[in-house]
C-alpha cells in the first residue's frame, strides 16, 4: 500500500483540482488589474545611430526582457512596454494611505501594496512571470475628482513592481505554489517609464497632451520653475549694474561746462560738451556700451567719419563691444560692455555660455562642418562620416 | 507706544530667486525619439520646503499625481551671524548721486539731469546661507548627467547677484559648493522607492541691510576750509559761528561770483570783476561765458520758483533771498525774484530819482516839479551866499548826498547827509534800486556784484 501523501514531486490531478479551484476564487473575488507588460530595452530606429562604440552600453535590435541597457551601472533606462494592455484578476488588501510632506511635495506614506495573482493564470495570460519594472493599474483607484478639472475625466493610479515572488499563502496542499504576489509602489514619472506616459492620455484627441502631462506633476513644477525665472530675470535682467539711470556731469577740461568757443548769449547746448566718462558711476561690471546720460551712439564696425568732439562710437568688432568717445583728435576709449544677459541664450557672453552654450561650427577642408563645442575625451578625433 | 516702521526687503527672498535661477534650464538625456535621435527633457527645479496647501494644489488634491524626476528642489538649512566678516557696526556711508530726469509718458531717461540725493547706507550685517540642493533621479547615469554640468560651475563658487541696483552694495555674493552627499540610498541599494537623492551644500556670505537714508542733496553752501581756531579746537570752530568771517574760508564752486541786475542774476568767472562799480546806476551785465544750467546741473534740478539764491549782503550777516527760474531766452541769466521781507527796510521815503543836479532840474531834464518829488544829489547846488535864486532849484542849497523835496513852492534838504551817521536805506522809484547810507557813501544795498562765498543755491 502507497503512503498516504498529498505531495507529489509532478503536478497531478490534485493540483490542478485545486489550482482550478484558486484561480475561480480569483475570478470571483479579484479584481481587474491592467499590466503594462515590460519588454525590454527600447529599441527604437537604426541600431547603429545608436551604437555610441561603448561596449558597456550594447546595441540591440530587439526588445528582450534580458537585456540590460547598461552594464556599468546596470540599469534599464529607456525601457519598451507592449502597446497592449494585459488585465489580469488580482487580490490585494486596501489600506490607509497618509499624504507625506517631503520635498516633492506629496508622497503617499506606506502606499505600499501587496498584490497576488493566480500563478498559472498570469503565465497564461502574460507569457511570463511579473517581474521588477512591469506597470500596473489599478481601475477601480481612478480618481475622477480631481483639483483641476480641466483635464481629462479620470487620473489612474499607477504601480509598479519591486519585488514578486511566491505568496507564502499560494501553496496548496499539494505543496505546490499557485500564487504570485507582488510588492507594487507607486509609479514615478520619469525616464523609465516614458514609453508608457508618453503616449496621449486621449487617444482620440493626442494634441491635449499626453499621460505624464496629466498624471505626472513634471508641467506643473516647470510653470513654477518658469514662474521664479521670469522674476528672476526682471531683479537682475543682465550681470552687474545697472547706472543708466544716473547722470554724469558733462565736463571738459575737467570743467562742468565749456567755457571756450561759445557765443554769449548762446543757450543751446554747447558742443563738444559730453561726459568723458562714467565717473563716479564707474564699478564692478558697469559697462554697458551706453554713453554716459543716454546721449546718442553710432555703432558700427569702424569709427564714423567726420566726427563732432563729444560724439560716441560703439564698435561692434570688438569682443566685449567697446565704447569710445571722440576729443577732438582721438577716439579714447570710455567703457567696455561687460553686462550680459544671464538666462542662456544668444545675448548670453558668460564664460559659461561660451563654452557649455556654443552652437558655433566650425568648417574643415576635410571633415565638413564640425561643432566648436567638443568634449576632451573626444576632442579632434576622426567620427563616422554617415 | 509708537510702533516701530514696518520694513522687509526680501533681501533672502531676493537671493533665493537668483539661486532658483543658477540651476534653471539644465537638461537631461530622456531616452530616443522614433529615429533613435537621444531626445532631452528639462530638470526642474523649484524650492523645496513648501506649505502642505501648495503641495496639495500642486498635485491636483490626487493621490494618483505622481512625482517627476529628475527633479531639483532646495530648502535653506541654516542661517548664521558671520562673526569673521564683521566690521564696523556703526559705520555710515555715504554717496551722492544725481539722477538722469524721467520722462513718465515714454518711461525712459532722458538726457538731462534730474534729482540729485545723497544717500547714506549703514552697515549691514553678514550672514552666512546655507542652501541644500536635492537632485532627484532614478538612475545612476541621469544623476552623473546633472552633476557633470553642475559640478563645473563651481571652481568653488560661482557670483551671484540679488539686484542689479547700482546703490544696492549687498546685491553681490558668491555661491561656493561647501558639500556633497552622493546618495540617500543604502549602499548596496535595498529599498523600494525608485528616487535617489543626491544633495549639495552651498554656502552663501550674505549681507542684510536696514533701510538706507535718503536725502535730497542741497548746495555747497559753504566749505570750511579751516577748520581749527586759533587756538587750535576743532570743536569750537566748528560750532562757533562767529569765527566765519574770522579763521574761515567761505567758498564757493569754482569761486564764481554772481552780480543781481535788477531782477536778473548773471554768472561771472572768479575774480572777473574786482568789485563793486561805485555808481548808484543798475549794474551792468558783463562778458561771459559760463551758464547757470551748467553749474546748476553740478548739484541738482532747478526748480522755478522754489530754488533759492541766497545773497549775504557785504559786511553783514544778512541774506537777501529770492526764488529763481532759468531765463526764458538767455542762459547766462536767471530771474530772480526776490522775498521782500529778507530786503532792508526802507528807513527813509522812496526817492523819485538819483540826479546830478548840475546838469538836469525840473521841466529840463526831468519832470517838471511836482509836489512831493524828491531827488538823491550827486552833486552839491546852490551856494549860502548867492543871492540870485537859480530857475530850476531856486534858492536851493544842498550839498552831495542829500535828498531833497519839492513841498509845492520850494525845494528843500529832506536828508541832510552830513548831518546823518547812522545807516539808511532808501529805494530809488525810477531803477526800483534800493540804496544804503553808511554814514559816508551812498551804495547799492544788495544790487550789484557778490563774491564767491558770498552767495548761495539752495536747489
Amino acid at each position: 500500500m502507497p503512503r498516504l501523501s498529498l505531495y507529489r514531486p509532478n503536478k497531478t490531478n490534485d493540483y490542478r483540482f485545486l489550482d482550478n479551484t484558486i484561480r475561480e476564487m480569483y475570478t470571483v473575488g479579484g479584481m481587474d488589474m491592467y499590466v503594462h507588460k515590460y519588454l525590454g530595452p527600447k529599441t527604437v530606429g537604426d541600431s547603429a545611430d545608436r551604437d555610441t562604440g561603448d561596449a558597456t552600453r550594447p546595441v540591440y535590435d530587439e526588445s528582450n526582457p534580458l537585456f540590460i541597457e547598461d552594464v556599468l551601472f546596470l540599469e534599464n533606462r529607456d525601457r519598451e512596454y507592449d502597446d497592449s494592455i494585459y488585465i489580469m484578476r488580482g487580490v490585494y488588501n486596501a489600506q490607509d494611505i497618509d499624504f507625506d510632506l517631503t520635498q516633492f511635495g506629496l508622497f503617499l506614506n506606506g502606499d505600499t501594496v501587496f498584490v497576488t495573482f493566480h500563478y498559472n493564470d498570469m503565465i497564461d495570460t502574460l507569457g511570463r512571470k511579473l517581474m521588477a519594472g512591469d506597470v500596473i493599474e489599478f481601475p477601480n483607484l481612478k480618481d475622477y475628482h480631481p483639483l483641476d478639472t480641466s483635464g481629462p475625466k479620470a487620473l489612474p493610479r499607477y504601480y509598479v513592481v519591486q519585488d514578486a515572488s511566491f505568496d507564502a499563502n499560494g501553496f496548496s496542499q499539494t505543496w505546490l505554489p499557485h500564487l504570485w504576489r507582488v510588492k507594487l509602489t507607486p509609479l514615478t514619472a520619469s525616464q523609465e517609464y516614458n514609453d508608457i506616459l508618453n503616449k496621449p492620455m486621449d487617444e482620440d484627441n493626442p494634441g491635449a497632451g499626453t499621460i505624464e502631462d496629466f498624471v505626472s506633476q513634471k508641467k506643473k513644477n516647470l510653470e513654477i520653475n518658469d514662474t521664479i525665472l521670469q522674476q528672476a530675470e526682471v531683479e537682475v535682467p543682465s550681470s552687474g549694474y545697472d547706472n543708466t539711470g544716473f547722470y554724469v556731469v558733462p565736463t571738459k577740461n575737467d570743467k562742468p561746462i565749456n567755457h571756450e568757443d561759445v557765443a554769449d548769449g548762446d543757450s543751446t547746448e554747447t558742443p563738444g560738451v559730453s561726459s568723458q566718462a562714467d565717473g563716479y558711476l564707474v564699478g564692478y561690471l558697469t559697462g554697458n556700451n551706453i554713453p554716459p546720460n543716454g546721449k546718442p551712439v553710432t555703432s558700427g564696425v569702424a569709427f564714423p567719419g567726420s566726427p563732432a568732439e563729444g560724439d560716441y562710437a560703439l564698435r561692434l568688432d570688438y569682443f566685449p563691444n567697446r565704447l569710445f568717445r571722440y576729443d577732438g583728435a582721438r577716439w579714447v576709449k570710455v567703457e567696455d560692455g561687460v553686462r550680459t544677459d544671464l538666462t542662456p541664450g544668444s545675448d548670453n557672453k558668460t564664460q559659461r555660455s561660451g563654452f557649455v552654450n556654443n552652437s558655433e561650427t566650425i568648417t574643415t577642408t576635410d571633415r565638413g562642418n564640425i561643432s566648436s563645442r567638443q568634449s576632451l575625451s573626444d576632442l579632434l578625433k576622426p567620427t563616422k562620416d554617415n | 507706544m509708537a510702533l516701530q516702521s514696518f520694513f522687509y526687503d526680501e533681501q533672502i527672498r531676493r537671493f533665493l530667486l537668483q539661486f532658483t535661477r543658477i540651476f534653471s534650464n539644465f537638461q537631461v538625456e530622456y531616452g530616443r525619439n522614433d529615429s533613435g535621435q537621444p531626445t532631452y527633457t528639462r530638470v526642474p527645479i523649484r524650492y523645496g520646503d513648501s506649505s502642505k496647501q501648495a503641495s496639495v494644489i500642486m498635485a491636483d488634491n490626487s493621490a494618483n499625481k505622481i512625482p517627476n524626476s529628475p527633479l531639483m528642489t532646495f530648502h535653506i538649512t541654516s542661517l548664521d551671524y558671520a562673526r569673521d566678516r564683521m566690521q564696523e557696526p556703526n559705520f555710515v556711508d555715504k554717496k551722492v548721486f544725481r539722477q538722469r530726469t524721467w520722462d513718465d509718458e515714454t518711461q525712459t531717461y532722458e538726457q538731462t539731469q534730474g534729482n540729485a540725493f545723497t544717500v547714506e547706507r549703514l552697515m549691514p550685517v553678514p550672514y552666512n546661507l546655507t542652501i541644500a540642493l536635492d537632485i532627484w533621479t532614478t538612475n545612476t547615469t541621469m544623476k552623473l548627467q546633472i552633476l557633470e554640468q553642475v559640478l563645473t560651475l563651481f571652481n568653488p563658487s560661482l557670483e551671484i547677484q540679488s539686484t542689479d541696483n547700482y546703490v544696492d552694495w549687498t546685491s553681490l555674493s558668491v555661491v561656493e559648493l561647501s558639500n556633497t552627499t552622493w546618495s540617500s540610498r543604502g549602499i548596496p541599494m535595498g529599498q523600494d522607492t525608485s528616487i535617489d537623492i543626491s544633495t549639495l551644500t552651498f554656502s552663501l556670505p550674505i549681507w542684510i541691510s536696514p533701510p538706507a537714508r535718503v536725502t535730497k542733496m542741497g548746495a555747497v553752501h559753504k566749505i570750511i576750509a579751516s577748520v581749527f581756531d586759533a587756538n587750535g579746537d576743532a570743536k569750537e570752530a566748528l560750532v562757533n559761528d562767529d569765527l566765519l568771517l574770522g579763521t574761515r574760508q567761505k567758498i564757493t564752486p569754482f569761486g564764481y561770483q554772481a552780480v543781481l541786475i535788477g531782477n536778473q542774476l548773471q554768472l561771472l568767472e572768479h575774480n572777473q570783476v574786482e568789485s563793486n562799480e561805485e555808481t548808484l546806476d543798475p549794474a551792468q551785465g558783463q562778458p561771459s561765458s559760463i551758464f547757470w544750467k551748467s553749474l546748476v546741473d553740478v548739484y541738482g534740478e532747478l526748480r522755478a520758483g522754489i530754488t533759492q539764491i541766497r545773497l549775504t549782503i557785504p559786511g553783514t550777516t544778512s541774506e537777501v533771498v529770492g526764488t529763481v527760474a532759468y531765463h526764458p531766452s538767455d542762459d547766462h541769466y536767471l530771474l530772480f525774484t526776490v522775498d521782500e521781507d529778507t530786503v532792508p527796510t526802507n528807513t527813509l521815503t522812496a526817492v523819485t530819482a538819483v540826479i546830478d543836479p548840475l546838469t538836469s532840474g525840473p521841466g529840463d531834464g526831468l519832470a517838471a516839479a511836482t509836489s512831493g518829488q524828491r531827488y538823491l544829489l550827486l552833486n552839491a547846488i546852490g551856494d549860502a551866499d548867492n543871492t540870485d535864486a537859480s530857475d530850476a532849484w531856486g534858492s536851493l542849497v544842498a550839498s552831495k548826498n542829500d535828498i531833497i523835496e519839492y513841498d509845492g513852492t520850494n525845494w528843500a534838504v529832506s536828508t541832510d547827509a552830513s548831518a546823518t551817521s547812522t545807516t539808511q536805506y532808501v529805494t530809488n522809484l525810477t531803477t526800483s534800486v534800493q540804496f544804503k547810507w553808511d554814514g559816508t557813501t551812498w551804495t547799492k544795498s544788495y544790487q550789484g556784484l557778490y563774491e564767491g562765498g558770498e552767495w548761495s543755491l539752495v536747489l
